[in-house]
């Protein structure tokens, strides 16, 4: 299940993760435009998170996603203001529901991490701007953005599990 | 994908759907001609039957609406992803929010205010 490494090759594999999530994010917020809707995106990034969640575990994949936050706020100058806050709530949101889901054993594939994830991404983006503005008005998004989120998470779901069927020293994990 | 992968699927996409009239019912009037501008430093009713420039101050800076023809849109915010620019025109299920600037715009609704005063 698991990725079984030295424990600089599991360094250098998260490392590379971190770089290709941070890529992703970026090339996506500038090809794919945000959509119009607060909390959807297509999230190609997710894929980097759940290869390393696949193959490294929660902890490891906490570096990858959070790290990505931290390193996109730092790059863009919106690092601790409110979009920094917005995408670290549905980073943890969506690597804690997709943990979660891994848990439940394997009658879930990688596709049913990656949807766990893009709608728990969204829910709490949606719950952290009705905060944020001081109004449950966010929350009239609820129904287009988790739909969107849903497809996007159906896509990633099998973006990643393509990606480790094709990587040889990947697919001794679940694909 | 699994038949759990499946039945997830399907139970959020049920949740979606559940959700939609719930919004619909708190979304305000379609008919309205007033919206009401939401921002970190108080609230405002705008009669979109006057075509006018209004600018909400932001946490962030200021958020620029456009009311032109009975409609009313974001024409420029300093927010770094410009959701609230893309998202068109105000309608009755689908408020404008700006997150990063704590600052969002929805119909009115002849009930005045209510869902400010849920949260608030």
């Amino acid at each position: 299940m698991r990725y079984r490494g030295r424990p600089s090759a599991t360094v250098a594999l998260t490392a590379v993760l971190l770089a290709l999530a941070t890529c992703l994010g970026y090339v996506e917020s500038v090809l794919l435009p945000g959509l119009p809707v607060p909390g959807a995106r297509i999230g190609i990034a997710n894929i980097a998170v759940l290869l390393a969640l696949v193959t490294m575990g929660p902890a490891r994949a906490a570096v990858v996603s959070i790290g990505r936050v931290v390193l996109v706020g730092l790059a863009t100058g919106t690092f601790a203001g409110p979009a920094f806050l917005l995408a670290l709530v549905g980073a943890v949101a969506a690597l804690l529901a997709m943990d979660a889901i891994r848990r439940a054993g394997e009658r879930f594939s990688v596709v049913g991490w990656s949807i766990a994830g893009s709608a728990a991404h969204v829910l709490a983006q949606l719950g952290l701007a009705c905060v944020v503005v001081g109004s449950s008005a966010p929350l009239l998004m609820t129904p287009l953005s988790l739909g969107m989120a849903l497809l996007s998470g159906i896509a990633i779901g099998f973006a990643s599990r393509l990606l480790l069927s094709r990587i040889p020293s990947l697919s001794l994990s679940v694909a | 994908m699994t038949r759990a992968d499946a039945m997830l699927l399907a139970a959020l996409a049920a949740f979606a759907l559940a959700a939609y009239p719930v919004a619909a019912a708190l979304a305000g009037d379609a008919a309205s001609s007033t919206a009401i501008l939401a921002g970190p430093y108080g609230e405002t009713r705008i009669d979109l039957d006057v075509d006018a420039l209004i600018t909400v101050e932001g946490r962030g800076g200021p958020v620029r609406f456009e009311v032109e023809d009975g409609l009313i849109r974001v024409v420029d915010a300093t927010c770094p992803d410009g959701v609230c620019v893309r998202s068109g025109v105000l309608a009755a299920g689908a408020p404008i929010v700006c997150a990063p600037n704590g600052v969002f715009a929805r119909m009115a609704d002849g009930r005045g205010g209510d869902l400010d005063a849920i949260s608030r």
